[in-house]
């Protein structure tokens, strides 16, 4: 009786996973699909038609400058990449699993940075190190007398911008998973006679290979899609990658939604062909497996004198990454128009843009209302959907699972305007009262941050040994009983961390909310837009601070549940 | 027996719905569209007009509303109108004015009319006129507006006109002294402001005006010369503007001059100087009423209010254009060239120009 009914509860979930799936995943990607194949636009006539065309892949694929662009993105990426890796991986190990001082507080600095819309981040490293007017530049010139030291209009000003704005990810990721590692192999290793560094090289990483896979994918993708850095940046330094070729083709009146669908299907490609690399380096899942039926506590690494040299270099990582780029938006939000600092303007410094955002409460503390409330429902829904779909794909043999996980992870393909429209088109053809409210904006996040979110709960699930499920079975657990009392609480590190990531990116979404918007549901990024597109760099500096305040209070709140429910992860 | 009972309670509800749809088809067979309503307000004299309009807008208590000025500027717009006429509800969403014009596409499409009406800029109406999804509303209102103006009206009355915006020349005064700046559109091909002179990536309406300006070939031509004078190119209007004026670069190529004339306004030290000698290009705000407007009165009622005294004077405190009564930052003597929309294959060869003279690539 027991075992049918846990069958059913099993096959249950996987029905409405599958549904799901369809519903948020399936529906706007045909759509996408369909709008790429058609020369007419949506609404006009002929677009429901059965007629199709390759017009818009020749007109997409056939100029040389879309090649160039292709080039430039290949070598940002890698670029990139690389050195996100690099800084989010050192700060994951030093703040986990070594003895290295102030780590929690370097942790906590490092998540900080998520927080700062990334447009700020990105202005206020143009304020730092612009040749003619930076902060940076100022001070290298007053030491060396030698004016533009620095260009963040340049390749290498791109590229440094976004590995910072990219370091928090792969923090995260790699976080999840050394804390979920069982350190008995590297006391072994260790007491076989190998160093630290060797036991990290050939035990820690490739224990870590799914976090570490799952990290180099999502930074090379996240970083083919940005956006912020090469338009604000690459823009002015003419370096065109494949983002701002696909805006600069389609942002005219009207936008061409049959080029944007051809550019979003070979990212689609693009995705797909990661993902198969991916499922090949973790295809022996049960390699990967240190989480077993036997307690454990991963254990801190005691550095001896070098943990003061990891501390320095950690707090002035995270300084750059988080202290300056606050610090310059805290400035900023100070004065009534920019200038770079000197005694006079620091005289000058008033509290007025934070008197003219809070006076008007329904204009900017109504959204942040809404904000939060996307935020909390959107990752909790999509950490409970990624870690059901996540355990089909990879602690079942069904059939097609990979099928899950690959529509699952499909919607990273989708730029953000592109599923807003679907979104918008689908809720105006199918009558549901969702329109001008929340619900349509966190049902579009969902399928937005899936993609993400399923890496994150991956990774760990890739940890957790079959024998525990496997125990509880024989013991008469059913399916739904043994997920949540087994691999939820196994999962925390990577749930609690895609919780956050999620949480914090809903909030300063800004695309799918401004598509979706309307007098009743306006988020807090629509207000940042505003200010972008109308106010002044100061105002937008801010409103920066105060979410900044806001989600720093959300995450505080978010750590006291998650110890509550002995939770001591790193959010 | 069960089956029977389940099968009449089946038909009753079907002739109930049958009679309510029916009921609801005959009602919308006799009720006049907007069009014929605002053709029928034509005819009546101003007070009778007035009373009907707002006798009607009293009925439907709401207005479902786009505008295109953004945030508080909107808000407080808007807010002047629900004061003067309390009774409506104004149901505002603000964002660009290509956004708008999307929205407003793909919800007449899906047959949701949703929105009653648009403030949209001119250079981006014609993708929504190719649809005809707008109302031809004729309306007195429009008499008010200034002669030099008259260019923004439409033959058609699709279009109420009630602002303008401007793009033009300025410098930061600390950079440039003002016998050294530049004169004319042509002076920014100067080899003195090699890579001094900031644009934002391609836009349609800038392009546009300056076609009309120059004509297609002198236009060709000064792409040319700007292209080989290095400019630089910035997304983001305000962003720019507040960048030249903290130093980063002379000269703003392209640019709304009220930016600046507000910082100016905020702080007298602010650097900035408009050049008025060169011709200062200008298209029209309109407010547009969608053909399914569910509230044509107060659709109707709204447009006309944009022209009036109080909506036109908040325009000019606001910095942008009035078309009725004085400029709030610009003297009456500069020279404007006004435009609104062009045909879609010119506007592919005027992008095709941008990217051959300035659009160059790494």
């Amino acid at each position: 009786m027991v075992r049918r009914l846990s069958l059913d509860s099993g096959k249950l979930a996987l029905a409405l996973i599958v549904g799901i799936l369809i519903y948020q995943v399936v529906i706007p990607l045909l759509m996408v699909i369909w709008t790429s194949l058609k020369v007419e636009r949506p609404g006009e006539t002929g677009f429901f038609e059965l007629s199709f065309s390759l017009a818009n892949y020749t007109r997409a694929f056939g100029s040389g400058d879309f090649w160039q662009a292709s080039w430039n993105t290949l070598y940002f990426a890698l670029a990139s990449t690389s050195s996100s890796f690099a800084f989010g991986t050192f700060l994951a190990w030093v703040v986990h699993r070594t003895n290295t001082p102030l780590a929690r507080l370097i942790g906590v600095i490092t998540l900080g940075r998520i927080i700062i819309p990334g447009i700020l981040i990105t202005v206020s490293w143009i304020l730092l190190a612009s040749p003619s007017i930076g902060v940076l530049n100022h001070a290298l010139a007053g030491i060396t007398g030698t004016k533009g030291i620095l260009n963040v209009y340049s390749f290498w000003g791109m590229v440094w911008v976004h590995s910072l704005e990219m370091t928090p990810l792969a923090y995260l990721l790699l976080s999840a998973a050394l804390q979920s590692m069982d350190p008995r192999l590297e006391e072994a290793s260790g007491a076989a006679g190998a160093g630290h560094w060797s036991t990290l090289r050939r035990i820690s990483l490739p224990l870590m290979l799914p976090a570490v896979g799952a990290a180099v994918m999502l930074l090379l993708i996240y970083t083919i899609e940005t956006f912020e850095v090469p338009l604000l940046l690459g823009g002015r330094a003419q370096i065109r990658v494949y983002t701002t070729e696909i805006y600069f083709n389609t942002s005219r009146t009207p936008t061409d939604w049959g080029l944007s669908g051809a550019y979003s299907i070979a990212i689609l490609f693009l995705c797909a062909g990661f993902l198969a690399i991916y499922f090949r380096l973790v295809r022996h899942g049960e390699r990967y497996q240190t989480v077993t039926g036997k307690d454990f506590r991963p254990r801190r690494i005691d550095l001896g004198r070098w943990r003061y040299v990891t501390c320095a270099l950690s707090l002035l990582l995270v300084f750059l990454i988080t202290g300056l780029p606050f610090l310059v938006m805290l400035y900023a939000s100070l004065l009534r128009r920019y200038q770079p600092p000197s005694l006079a303007v620091l005289q000058n410094l008033s509290l007025n843009n934070y008197y003219e955002i809070l006076r008007d409460p329904v204009y900017s503390l109504d959204p942040m209302w809404n904000s939060t409330l996307v935020g909390l429902f959107s990752a909790t829904a999509v950490m409970l959907l990624v870690s059901i779909m996540s355990y089909f794909v990879h602690k079942t043999r069904l059939r097609g699972r990979k099928l899950i996980d690959f529509f699952g992870f499909a919607p990273v393909a989708i730029p953000s305007v592109v599923l807003g429209t679907a979104f918008l088109w689908f809720y105006l053809l199918v009558p549901l009262p969702v329109l001008g409210t929340l619900t349509i904006i966190c049902l579009a996040y969902v399928t937005r941050y899936m993609a993400v979110a399923l890496r994150f709960v991956s990774t760990s699930m890739l940890q957790i040994h079959s024998e525990l499920e496997e125990a509880a079975a024989v013991a008469g657990g059913a399916w739904w009983s043994n997920f949540r009392r087994i691999y939820l609480p196994l999962l925390r590190p990577g749930l609690m961390a895609g919780w956050f990531w999620v949480m914090v990116h809903a909030y300063r979404e800004l695309t799918i909310a401004l598509m979706l918007a309307r007098s009743t549901n306006r988020t807090a990024a629509v207000v940042i837009y505003d200010l972008w597109e109308n106010g002044s760099f100061p105002q937008l500096s801010a409103f920066g601070v105060l979410i900044f305040g806001l989600l720093i209070v959300l995450v505080l709140l978010g750590q006291t549940v998650g110890k509550r429910f002995g939770v001591q992860e790193q959010v | 027996m069960k089956r029977v009972v389940h099968c009449l309670k089946l038909a009753l509800v079907g002739c109930v719905v049958l009679a309510v749809s029916s009921v609801d088809f005959l009602y919308a067979a006799a009720a006049q569209s907007p069009e014929q309503l605002f053709a029928e307000l034509a005819k009546l004299k101003p007070d009778q007009r007035i009373k009907r309009l707002e006798e009607g807008s009293r009925k439907e208590g709401k207005l479902n509303f786009i505008h295109t000025f953004r945030g508080k500027l909107a808000r407080e717009h808007v807010r002047l109108f629900e004061k003067r006429y309390p009774f409506i509800k104004v149901e505002m969403a603000d964002m660009g004015s290509q956004d708008a014009a999307e929205r407003f596409i793909a919800e007449e499409t899906a047959g949701r009319h949703l929105t009653d009406s648009i403030s949209l800029a001119v250079p981006d109406l014609p993708v929504i006129l190719k649809q005809n999804l707008l109302a031809d509303y004729p309306t007195p209102a429009t008499s008010r507006i200034g002669k030099q103006f008259q260019g923004f009206l439409d033959k058609q009355n699709r279009w109420v006109p009630y602002y303008w915006s401007e793009h033009g020349i300025s410098y930061n005064t600390n950079l440039i002294a003002p016998e050294k700046a530049p004169k004319s559109w042509q002076d920014l091909c100067n080899p003195a402001y090699k890579g001094q002179v900031s644009f934002d990536p391609p836009e349609t309406r800038f392009m546009v005006g300056l076609y009309v300006l120059m004509g297609e070939e002198k236009f060709q031509e000064w792409l040319k010369c700007m292209g080989q004078n290095q400019p630089i190119i910035q997304r983001g209007h305000t962003q720019r503007m507040n960048l030249m004026l903290s130093g980063d670069h002379a000269v703003q190529g392209d640019n709304f001059l009220y930016v600046g004339a507000e910082e100016k306004k905020k702080d007298p030290k602010t650097p900035y100087a408009i050049v008025y000698s060169a011709p200062i290009l200008a298209y029209a705000g309109v407010m547009i009423i969608n053909k399914n407007t569910q509230s044509p009165h107060a659709a109707a009622l709204f447009s006309d209010w944009t022209l009036s005294e109080e909506s036109q004077k908040y325009i000019a405190a606001e910095f942008r254009g009035p078309l009725i009564g004085k400029h709030p930052y610009l003297p009456d003597n500069i020279n404007v060239v006004t435009f609104g929309y062009v045909s879609d294959d010119i506007v592919d060869r005027l992008h095709g120009y941008w990217n051959q003279h300035i659009g160059k690539k790494k």
